[in-house]
Parts: structure tokens; sequence; C-alpha cells
């Protein structure tokens, strides 16, 4: 019973999965516009001597839109950082459990009070076309809508990981982080192949 | 009980916080979590008015408009970028030949190597797994001590978190609202003494066990001259004509400090460069040359990385950039090496800016968390519960250092720098503040000692770096052909226990001669404020206004 209903709702998770790493893949090179935009701020504003704040707050924009969107594919990729002490103690079920019920009770409740404060924030914004404080700045409405945005979609991923976390736990599907590399383990194989092709 | 629980609502918290921690769940979860949890209890006691939590948005939105925060995401690409340019192998191999005769000549050059690295890039980079590439298989090819080896490759690379551009220093700086800049001028001279606290260490090594670090044989160096000198009173003769190049170019500068050395060095550099150039075209022509192979080739490796550390310190320190846009220029500077080295590739830059963002997502979440955690724990007057605490404390100023470096020591075993940053840091700095303790200080020694999270057994990131690339398995050595015994993850431990000391050494020393800190005060030179149009609000720190809060 509790089998099948997870085996029907795999194929869901399966679609948050791609669109939130799909998404995560392609922002992330807004942070290389950043580092342009900002590299670009205080060379003009040296050479010029002028400078202006839409580029200044843009730097912020695309800063803001790669951490809260991307968000969700690091929580996917099982990146968010814990404190691992005690738990690499547990045994697995345990661990599945923790994991279970925070994602259950932790970021659940968490993403739902962000949208649901976040959109009237967004939308209040948004009505009067609110404009940045700063002289010739950017309108904030477009910022603050990446709020709810982000929490819906950190909200989606939540359910696709319960999904999976109990579908592993069923032994339906085998455990994709099981044998994970960690970032730094990763990061360290690019290195000393980097280092090594020389 | 219920009087019980208001009255105490804040420790609870508190040790509720731990617990949730304890228990492994992401922790920028966990500290948001906790946060919402006390907020609808407090709101059901009746603390807070129920539109409490209206107030979290704005405290994302304050998060996103952090101008100071942008330099994570800037200074951790810089560092990727950098690491695969192939500049500290460049740097290792020179330098490594340059003082490898002397005894202990290897882990000197690997203490410089890495504290230049860390004037250059703000991560703790993996300038330890250039150095466990590079560097270790020639100290254990020619029978160093495998602690002493290891410790000095892991500590040198922690470097980077107290050399300027650290990021530690960038987010310590924020945390306690201070200037990224002075940040900077205080953390200088600490952090220079710190690395010749470690030559020094490497210095006894070689009185008190000579065999532990020996000197390399001649004939395992290169750069020879035709008459098979070493070619060393030339780069010497280079090295202080520069050196005077740049202190005459700077004689009538009002500058001082960190940015009279940086601008010095890069004038001298410069200098070192076009002579060497110079040099080489003759040779081209007229088959005549002046310089030495080293002294030519140390100029070489050289300029990379105080090119950088020039675009990233000295934009800074000239006012032409913020930190934060040092961070960015650093960046552009570290693609435009890598385009000229044609290390480059797609792939390497898609691998960069993915792991970047996916740094930036989990650092900011965390902080993200904290803050949805302090509204809450600042609403029962959790800051002020903490702040009773500490400015209690028997001893005064001296009392409350000492402990509070304790803790921080203990936490750091356990604790990732960024939480000790967002969620310890915070509490700390008021009571601080209000013992007389200038911030800019308190911030150096808190960065001398939360370098140790670096390097603790067993979960200290410099450690765990080291230990993926050092070998463990004996194997057959590439130019002798003897077999060689890898290195156990016993003696990694250990080798790191002497540099802990060191830190300890030197959190104590910065406590007792504050003057190293405080000749920030001197220059006070940031980007000129009417330029920079936008001021950052400094309300992101602040609890939340009373008026939201209903005691009863």
């Amino acid at each position: 019973m509790l089998d099948g209903l997870l085996k029907s709702l795999l194929p869901l998770s399966r679609i948050i999965d791609s669109i939130n790493a799909w998404l995560g893949r392609y922002l992330s090179w807004l942070i290389l516009v950043a580092v342009i935009v900002s590299a670009g701020n205080a060379t003009i504003r040296k050479i010029f001597d002028t400078s202006s704040n839409s580029w200044l707050e843009l730097q912020w924009v695309l800063f803001g839109a790669v951490f809260l969107l991307c968000s969700p594919w690091t929580l996917m990729s099982n990146e968010h950082i814990r404190i691992d002490i005690v738990n690499n103690l547990m045994p697995r079920w345990l661990r599945g459990t923790i994991d279970m019920v925070g994602h259950a009770f932790f970021l659940l409740p968490l993403a739902i009070v962000m949208i649901v404060t976040g959109l009237p924030f967004f939308l209040r914004s948004f009505e009067i076309n609110e404009q940045s404080g700063n002289a010739g700045g950017l309108p904030q409405w477009p910022s603050k809508g990446l709020i709810p945005l982000a929490f819906t979609l950190l909200f989606v991923q939540a359910i696709s990981e319960l999904i999976k976390r109990a579908s592993i736990m069923r032994g339906l599907i085998p455990d994709p982080h099981e044998n994970q590399q960690s970032t730094l383990e990763a990061e360290v194989d690019h290195l000393v192949d980097a280092i090594e092709k020389r | 009980m219920l009087a019980f629980f208001i009255d105490n609502m804040a420790p609870i918290m508190f040790l509720a916080l731990v617990l949730f921690l304890l228990l492994g769940y992401p922790a920028a979860f966990s500290l948001g979590a906790v946060g919402l949890l006390f907020g609808l209890i407090g709101i059901e006691l009746g603390l807070f008015v129920p539109d409490f939590l209206q107030a979290l948005p704005e405290r994302v939105y304050g998060v996103m408009n952090n101008d100071t925060l942008l330099a994570i995401p800037f200074f951790t690409f810089m560092g990727l970028v950098l690491e695969r340019s192939g500049m500290a192998e460049d740097l290792l191999d020179t330098i490594g030949q340059l003082f490898g005769t002397v005894r202990g000549g290897l882990a000197y050059a690997v203490i410089f190597v890495g504290a230049l690295l860390a004037a250059t890039t703000g991560v703790v980079a993996a300038s330890v797994i250039s150095m466990g590439l590079i560097s270790l298989p020639i100290m254990m090819r020619y029978g160093y001590d495998r602690r002493v080896a290891s410790g000095v490759i892991a500590a040198s690379g922690t470097l980077a978190q107290i050399i300027p551009p650290s990021l530690v220093l960038i987010v310590m700086a924020d945390q306690l609202g201070r200037s990224v800049g002075d940040m900077y001028e205080g953390a200088f001279i600490p952090g220079l003494v710190l690395s010749c606290l470690y030559a020094f260490y490497v210095f006894l090594v070689t009185l008190v066990f000579p065999k532990a670090t020996p000197g390399l044989p001649p004939e395992a160096v290169g750069f020879r001259e035709a008459n098979g000198g070493r070619g060393l009173t030339s780069l010497a003769i280079l090295t202080v004509v520069s050196a005077l190049f740049g202190w005459y170019r700077m004689r009538d500068s009002n500058t001082h400090g960190a940015d009279f050395v940086v601008l010095t060095m890069f004038y001298g550099i410069m200098f070192a460069f076009a002579v060497a150039v110079l040099d080489w075209l003759i040779e081209k022509s007229f088959k005549v040359r002046v310089l030495s192979y080293i002294a030519r080739q140390t100029t070489f490796v050289m300029v990379p990385p105080l090119f950088l550390i020039f675009l990233v310190l000295g934009t800074i320190f000239l006012g032409v950039a913020t930190p934060t846009e040092g961070g960015a220029m650093g960046a552009v500077g570290a693609l435009i090496l890598g385009l000229l080295k044609r290390r480059l590739s797609f792939d390497l830059i898609r691998q960069a800016v993915q792991s970047t963002a996916k740094l930036s997502a989990f650092v900011v979440f965390i902080l993200v968390g904290a803050r949805v955690f302090s509204l809450t724990f600042y609403g029962v007057s959790g800051h002020i519960w903490v702040e009773h605490l500490l400015t209690s404390l028997p001893g005064g100023q001296v009392g409350f250092l000492l402990f509070v470096n304790a803790f921080v020591f203990v936490l750091a075993f356990f604790l990732d720098f960024f939480e000790l940053a967002f969620i310890i840091i915070p509490l700390l700095g008021p009571a601080a503040e209000k013992l007389g303790i200038d911030l800019i200080w308190f911030g150096v020694i808190l960065g001398v000692n939360m370098q140790t999270s670096f390097m603790h057994p067993p979960f200290g990131f410099a450690l765990f770096y080291l230990r993926s690339v050092a070998p463990k398995e004996p194997y057959i050595d590439r130019v002798t052909g003897k077999k060689t015994d890898g290195i156990t993850t016993g003696q990694i431990y250990w080798g790191a226990v002497p540099f802990v000391v060191i830190q300890v050494v030197m959190v104590v020393l910065v406590i007792t001669f504050p003057a190293m800190v405080m000749h920030y005060k001197r220059g006070l030179s940031n980007v000129d404020p009417n330029k920079v149009k936008i001021d950052v609000p400094a309300l992101d720190n602040l609890p939340p206004p009373d008026v939201q809060f209903n005691f009863k």
C-alpha cells in the first residue's frame, strides 16, 4: 500500500529534481556575470570617475538569485552543511529518519512561513512598483519576488526529498548519496587531475 | 512551570539549538526551524504579537542586500580558478629548488609559498593539495620526518585564513559591524608574525632534530650555470636592487603599514620583471646573459602572485575598490592568468561557477537560518542573557578574552568556520564592545583562533585535503627507485599538534601586544564614501525594533 503510493510518487520526485538541477546549473553562471559587473564597476569608477547605482545593485540581485535559487539544487545534492560528528555514529535507518523528520518538521514549515509572509512582502512592493532607495537604482520588487519563489522551489524540493528518502528506506530505490563523494572530495579529485595534467 | 519556561526561554532555546544541530540535520534549516518553533511558542504564550513573523522576509532581504557577503562567491571563485592555473605549483618548484639545500629548506619554502598564496587569495585553498602533490614527495624522498613535513604543509595552507584578503576576515568584519579594510590592516602584521613563528618552529626542529629536516643534496636541485655555480649572487643582487627601486619609488608616498608593503613589493617586482625580460631579449639576440637562470626563473614565478596581490589588496588599500570589488578584480585577474598560461577551459570555468554557487547557497543559508533564529532569540532577550553572562565573567577584559578564546577553541573542533561566524560571533561582539575591547583587535584574535578549526584533528579541512593526496601505502620513489613508506593518518594528526600549539601562542601574543593590530587606526584609507553612492544600511545586525514585541 505504502510502497504503491511511493512508486506512484517517484516520477513526481524525478520531475522536481530535474527542474531544480537544471535551474541550479544554469543560474550558477550568474556568478561569472556578477564578477564581471563588479570588477567593471570598480574600474569604471576609477577611470571615468562615475558610478551607477543600477550596476551596483545589479550585482546584489545576481548574487541573491544565485544563492536563493541554487539552494534547492544544493539540497538535492545533499551539500547543505551538517554537523556530522554525532550523525556519523548513528545507524543508517536513524540517519534516514532524522532526515525525514527534518524535512517534514523543520524545512517544510520554514518554507511555508517564508512563502506565506514573503508573498505579501513581494506583492506590496510590486503593486506600488517600489523603486530603490538609491538614486538611479533598480526597482526593488524583482529581488523581493525571489524570496517567495526560492522558498516555493525549496518546498517542492523538500517534498521530493521526502519521497526519495521514504522510498530508499522501503528499499524501492538505491540511495543516490550512499557512496557520495562530498563536495570536498570531488574538489580534491578535480584539482589533482588539473595539477597532474601539467 | 510555565513561568519558569517563560523566564528561561533564552537558555532553553539555546539548548534546543545545540540539540537540533547535533542531530546532524543541515544547520541552516535547523537554525531556522528552532527560531520558528520558539517564535510560534512565543506568540502562543503572548510574548510576541501575532504578526511577529512578518519581519522574516525583511531579514532575508537584508542578507540579499549585504554588499560585504558578495565577497564570498568572488573570493571562492577566484580561489577555484587560481588553484587550476598552475601558479602554486610553479612557485613550489622554483622556491623549493632555491631553498632546498639548506637544512629545513623545503619546509621554509612551503611556509613562504603558503604565505604568498595566502596574500593572493582568501580561501583555504587547496594550496595544501598543491604542496601535498609537489613538495611532500620530495620531502619524503630525502628523508624528512613525516610528521614535520605534513604539519608544515597543513599549517601553511591555513595561513590563507588570517593573511588578508581572507574570507574569514571579511565575514568577521561583517558580523562585528566593522570595516573590512580596517580588519585587513589589523590582521596584516599578525599574519606575518604567525608565518615567522612557523618558520621559527622549523628552525628549532633543525637545531634539535637535524635528521628530521635534512637539506637536499646539491645534485637534487636544478638551475645550474655553465661554471657549475648556482647563480645565487645574481639573484641576491637583483632582489636588493629591486627592493631599493620599490622603496625609492614609494619614499614620498604617505602610505604606511600594509599598503606600503604591498605597493613597494609591486614596484619592486615590476622592476625585476623588466630586468629579466630585457636580459632574456639580450640573450636571444647577442647570446650574452647577465642574470643567472635561477634569478630569472624566480622573477618569472613571482610576478603572477605579486600582480594578483596588487590587484586585490593594492586596489583595496589604494581606495580604488571596495573589498568586495577587490575579490571580483582578483577573480578577473585569475581568469586572465589562466588564459595566459593556457590552463583555462570551458569545463574548468563551469566546475568553478557550479562549486561556487553551491558553496554560496549553503553558506548564505546558514546566515539566513541564523537571522531567523536571532529574530526570536533577540525577541526573548537572548542577547541580553548572553551579554550578561559574558560581561559578568571575573577578570574584566582579560578574563573575557581568555574565556571566549577557550570556548571558541573547543567549538572549532566541531563547528565549521561559517557556523561559528554566523551563530557565535554576533553574540560575542556586543559583550566585547561593552567591555571596551576594540572589535578589530577582537576579530583578529578570533581569526587566529579559528584558524585551528582547519587543523584540528580529525575534521580539520587542511588535514582532510592533505590526507586525500598523501600516499597511504608504501610506494617506489620515481627518482631514487627506493621503496618509500606512506604517511599514516596518525602522523598527519600528530604533525598538526605543534602548529595548533603555535596558534595558541599567537592568540596569547596578539592579546598581550595589541599594538600589532591597533596600528590600523593610523591609516584609514578606504574607498571615498562620496564616490560609492550606496550606503548599506547597518540594520542587519540590529535586533528588530522593540515595537514588535508585546511583553507581558
